[in-house]
Parts: structure tokens; C-alpha cells; sequence
């Protein structure tokens, strides 16, 4: 599943449309879904977006491979182009910093961002916006920090008077193609396999379960050094009764992890 | 700092995260300079990006980023109980740089850190200050503990300037130790019968399967002849030494092929040791569930994890036996666990 958080309404509009979500009214918040696709828009400013991606993460635990990504507009010092997209390294936050993992190549200009609490009327160092940390925040509870990406949209130059809700969709447009391939980027960082398919993790929980706890552990180790040795090879679950016996079973239990391990 | 182009292909290095302390730090200026193309990002405290949670050790692995920061606390931290010390008493290891461009899947290092980064301190000045009160006796500092220094050398010049340092003091002994082919420092400095260059091996099926982004087989050999041609003293070690099938075969084909390469006369010592962990070091690589090393059935006594100690001995016999064929054992070395 791909998380994408917006703060408006005008940011999502563009988004609904060309991922063809549907709103889902489970949470109090606003949420649209699509087959692989979740949009929250969380309102302006840090507190609402960290409490409402923090009950979406909440409500729908995201699974290992799963993506996150904040896209919205943001107001930036002249030397930014008005409609260029760009990929965040750092947020700042007053005295906190934080620094989602980029670990993929790609064609936007890099930079920090400072979250601030309102709208400002004269340039900082970096562009800004309202959302980021708060986003950022709830999201690293929940996601491997190479698994989001911060992209913001340069809307106006600290004139944040100009910024329209038609001028936001105009702005949002041009980039979907970006977001489609910082998506598929964040996709192919570092896919996790899972090393047990569901059947051989229900026959090793059984396994374990004939053992003590501290022979659970060293038989599951015997698995996974057999399956890392060579992912190729099934699992050799020995075709025997279980003796009644202690002494037998640890018998057995030495045996099936001298197989594993040899 | 401003935005610059955007990030190099190359994804080695792609970010330098630079503590505000250390911008203006000549070696840092010196690194930037050779990384142009990379992001610049400044940062308060190396800490707030080595250490963040939720990093992914693995994923990080395939794209390590760069941090230059200020070391704080102290760079020389005595030498451990699972290596050998060479009869020196005062034995420290220098830590000027956190994490290894090489990625070993034995290696303590990912246990270790919570990030596959590297941190590059580069007040060196400081660990110098800090050595100098124990030098009116004789001192071993490893230097390529935490890391292969000689892998990062041509960005971090620490070697050649520990080679510099040491040459002034002569009770200063020096271990360095590389999976690397460099001997560039070696080529421009006197060689020191203080330092030993030590070079580690395995068999190239071990290499390939454990040892990754560190270099071949071949291209290590030829760089420690390199080293002996020139004159320094170089220490080969076959440690440590992972079992598989068909052990005795690959390390004796190993240890032939050593000293095909390198005549024995050449070699100051032969150090041979199987591979051993602390039990938390241990209970780290398991967590990353990247290979089949952390998952061995162990024998774990006082908190280090070694074969048991039948395979041990059997893996110090196969060795020894080929190793002395052609060096005499009182310069060989061996680790094995004191029971």
C-alpha cells in the first residue's frame, strides 16, 4: 500500500482523480482508497497532520513494504522556482531535526525544509511548510525511514497571500508523473522477502511448540540458518511421531537441528 | 547551506552530513571538495542521524552515506579480549571512524550500530594527544578496528598521518588491518618495523558469500606482496575462519595459494583464529536475519560465542597442518578459546 498525505483538499483533488480513490468514511478523518493507494488529507499545521496519520497508521498497521509520502506545496526563498518539486533531506523544526533515509537516485533538486507553526511573509534559509515534522513524526513510529519521502511543491515565494485553491491544482498537475516515480522508487529500495512462506511458519510455530521455550529458540535458529544458507532448499520437517518422552524429544530435537545446520 | 545539483549516480556517498562544528575543519573541506556532486547536509550532532530509529541496517548497506563529525569523548578504548594484543600491555584500539565501507555478515559491526553509515571523526589531532602520555612505554594502537581504515584511506588520509605520527615515536606500535589492495600510504613512507600491515583472507567462495564489497582474493595477495617488496612488515590472517562444507578443501587450497603468491620468508606471521562473537553481538546480527552465520548452534560460555570445541580444534588442526608446511609454528598465531 502507498500512503500519500496531503494537508488540502486542493493539494488531493488532482490525486483523487488520477488514482481514482474513493472516500472511505471509516475514520473521522478525511480518507480516500484505492486498490493500493490510501490519501489522507490531515488539514493545516503539525498537531492535525501527526494526529490524523497517527490514527490512519493506527487503524491500518502498514506492512513492510509499504510507502509513505507527503507531497503539498510549500513557500520558498526566490531562488526556488515557482511549480518546482522538490525532495526533502532534512526538516526542521526548531530545534529538532529529523532526516528521512534517501537511498535512491532521482532527478529533483534536494534541499531541507523548515516546518513552521503559521504562514510566514518573509523568506528563512529554506523553503517552508506546516505539516512535515508532524508527518514525519507519526509516520517513523511506523515506517523504515528509507520507506518516505518528503515532496513539496514551490507555491510562492513567502507571499503566502497568492496562493490559491485553483493555483494549488495547477501547481499539483505537472507532477504526478514525479510522484509515480518516487513511488516506484520507494518500492524497489531494499524489498523485504518474507524467509518463510505462511505454510512453513504455522509448521514451525508447531515444531516449536513440542519443545521448551529455550529449545523452541534454538530449533527456530536451526531454520533460519538453513533457509539463509540456501534460500532454495524446503524446509525437512522430520516424518516422525512425537515422542512422550523428555529425553526423547530433546534426542529428536538434536537430531532435526544436526540436520539444519550441517 | 544551499541546495546544490542533484545527487550523483553513484550511490556511495550521495549525502555527506556535516556537524556545524567540523564545516570549517580542514579535512573536511578536503573531503567535500572531493565529493562535489554529493548533497551537503548540515547538522548539529552526528547522533541525530547515525542514531535515528527505524533505520533499515541492510537496505542502508547498498547506499552508505557519509557523516563528518567532531569526536567528543575519548578515541582509544583498550584493545578487546577477542584479539590479540601481541604481548604488548598497553593495547588500545584508535576509533576515528564509526561503521565499515566493507560488509562483512560476520562482522561485529552490524550488531553494533543502529546505522550502516559512515561516521568519519576527523579531529585526529585529538586521538594523537590523546596517545602521546602512554608512549614512555611500549604501545600497541590497532587502528582499523571499527573499521577498514585502509578501505576509506584515499578520503580520510588517517592512515598515512598515523604513519607519520608513529614514525616520531618510537615505543608507538601500530596494527593495521585491511580486507583492502591498498598500499598506497606504504609506497610513500619509510617502512616502520613498528607497524605490521596485517591482511586478512578467506577462500573466494567465502569472500563471495560473506565478505561483500570487499576485494578479491587475488588483488588482497597482491597488494600484501606488495607490501612485503617494500619492506613493511606484513601479518596474513586466516581469521576468521568460517566453517562450510568442504572446509578443509577451500583453507587449504587457501593457505597454498598464500604462499604461492608470498614467499614465507617474506611474511613476518601467520595468524590463524575461527570466527567467535560476544553472545550480544551476536544476538544484534540475529535480529538482521541477513545470513546464516548468526544462526550456527554456537557453543556460548561467558558470553562468547565460538564453534564447539571439538570443530574449534579440528578447524586450528586442518590449518596448522597446512600452514606448517611451509612456516615454522613460532610465527604462527592462533586464537582458540581459553576453557
Amino acid at each position: 500500500m502507498n500512503y500519500i498525505i496531503t494537508a488540502l483538499d486542493a493539494e488531493a483533488r488532482v490525486l483523487i482523480e488520477y488514482y481514482r480513490l474513493k472516500r472511505d468514511t471509516t475514520l473521522p478523518y478525511t480518507v480516500y482508497k484505492g486498490e493500493d493507494t490510501l490519501l489522507l488529507v490531515t488539514g493545516m499545521g503539525k498537531t492535525n497532520a501527526m494526529m490524523a496519520l497517527s490514527a490512519v497508521l493506527g487503524y491500518r498497521l502498514p506492512g513492510r513494504n509499504d510507502t509513505l509520502i507527503n507531497i503539498g506545496i510549500c513557500g520558498a526563498p526566490s531562488e526556488y522556482d515557482l511549480g518546482e518539486a522538490l525532495l526533502i533531506h532534512q526538516l526542521i523544526d526548531e530545534n529538532r531535526r529529523y532526516y528521512p533515509d534517501i537511498l535512491y537516485t532521482h532527478t529533483l533538486r534536494e534541499t531541507s525544509l523548515i516546518c513552521v507553526n503559521s504562514p510566514i511573509e518573509s523568506p528563512l534559509s529554506f523553503p517552508v511548510d506546516m505539516e512535515s515534522t508532524g508527518v514525519f513524526q507519526a509516520a517513523s513510529k511506523f515506517f523504515k525511514l528509507h520507506r518516505m519521502a518528503f515532496v513539496k511543491i514551490v507555491s510562492d515565494h513567502c507571499q503566502p497571500n497568492t496562493v490559491t485553491k485553483e493555483g494549488v491544482v495547477a501547481l499539483m498537475k505537472p507532477h504526478l508523473g514525479t510522484l509515480d516515480s518516487l513511488l516506484s522508487s520507494l518500492q524497489n529500495v531494499a524489498q523485504e522477502q518474507p524467509l518463510f512462506s505462511e505454510q512453513e511458519l504455522e509448521e514451525i510455530t508447531l515444531w516449536k511448540s513440542y519443545f521448551t521455550v529455550a529449545q523452541g529458540i534454538q530449533l527456530e535458529d536451526a531454520f533460519y540458518y538453513f533457509r539463509l544458507k540456501d534460500s532454495a532448499r524446503p524446509l525437512p520437517f522430520p516424518k516422525t511421531d512425537i515422542p512422550v518422552s523428555k529425553r526423547e524429544r530433546s534426542v529428536l530435537l538434536e537430531s532435526f537441528i544436526a540436520t539444519l545446520t550441517v | 547551506m544551499n541546495p546544490s545539483l542533484p545527487p550523483s549516480l553513484s550511490k556511495l556517498f550521495s549525502h555527506l552530513y556535516v556537524e556545524q562544528k567540523v564545516a570549517n575543519h580542514p579535512h573536511t573541506l578536503k573531503i567535500m571538495e572531493k565529493f562535489e556532486r554529493s548533497q551537503i547536509i548540515l547538522i548539529h550532532h552526528y547522533k541525530e542521524v547515525f542514531n535515528r530509529s527505524n533505520q533499515s541496517f541492510s537496505a542502508q548497506s547498498d547506499s552508505k552515506k557519509l557523516i563528518l563529525a567532531h569526536k567528543e569523548g575519548k578515541f582509544l578504548h583498550e584493545g578487546s579480549q577477542y584479539s590479540d594484543g601481541f604481548d604488548i600491555e598497553q593495547f588500545f584500539y584508535a576509533s576515528s571512524v564509526m561503521g565499515c565501507l566493507y560488509d562483512c555478515d560476520y562482522c561485529y559491526l552490524q550488531g553494533l550500530y543502529p546505522s550502516a553509515n559512515t561516521v568519519l571523526f576527523v579531529n585526529l589531532e585529538d586521538a594523537f594527544a590523546e596517545v602521546l602520555p602512554y608512549l614512555g612505554d611500549k604501545t600497541l594502537v590497532a587502528t582499523s578496528y571499527d573499521t577498514d581504515s585502509l578501505a576509506i584511506e584515499s578520503l580520510t588520509g588517517q592512515t598515512r598521518l598515523w604513519l607519520e605520527f608513529a614514525a616520531e615515536h618510537p615505543n608507538l606500535h601500530l596494527e593495521i588491518r585491511t580486507k583492502s589492495a591498498n598500499v598506497k600510504p606504504f609506497k610513500s613512507v619509510t617502512p616502520n618495523d613498528k607497524v605490521t600491515l596485517a591482511w586478512t583472507l578467506s577462500p573466494q567462495r567465502i569472500i563471495d558469500q560473506y565478505e561483500h564489497a570487499t576485494l578479491s582474493l587475488e588483488k588482497r595477495l597482491k597488494a600484501a606482496k606488495e607490501a612485503c617488496e617494500l619492506g613493511w612488515k606484513v601479518r596474513i590472517c586466516i581469521d576468521p575462519v568460517i566453517y562450510t562444507d568442504e572446509f578443509e578443501l577451500l583453507y587449504g587450497e587457501l593457505i597454498d595459494t598464500l604462499f604461492k603468491t608470498i614467499p614465507p620468508e617474506l611474511l613476518h606471521q601467520l595468524t590463524l583464529g575461527s570466527f567467535r562473537l560476544s553472545q550480544s553481538h551476536l544476538r544484534s546480527l540475529k535480529k538482521l536475519r541477513r545470513s546464516d552465520i548468526a544462526f550456527y548452534p554456537y557453543d556460548v560460555r561467558d558470553d562468547m560465542a565460538t564453534y564447539p570445541e571439538k570443530l574449534e580444534s579440528h578447524i586450528l588442526e586442518v590449518l596448522l597442518k597446512n600452514a606448517t608446511r611451509y612456516l615454522s609454528q613460532t610465527r604462527i598465531r592462533t586464537w582458540q578459546r581459553q576453557s
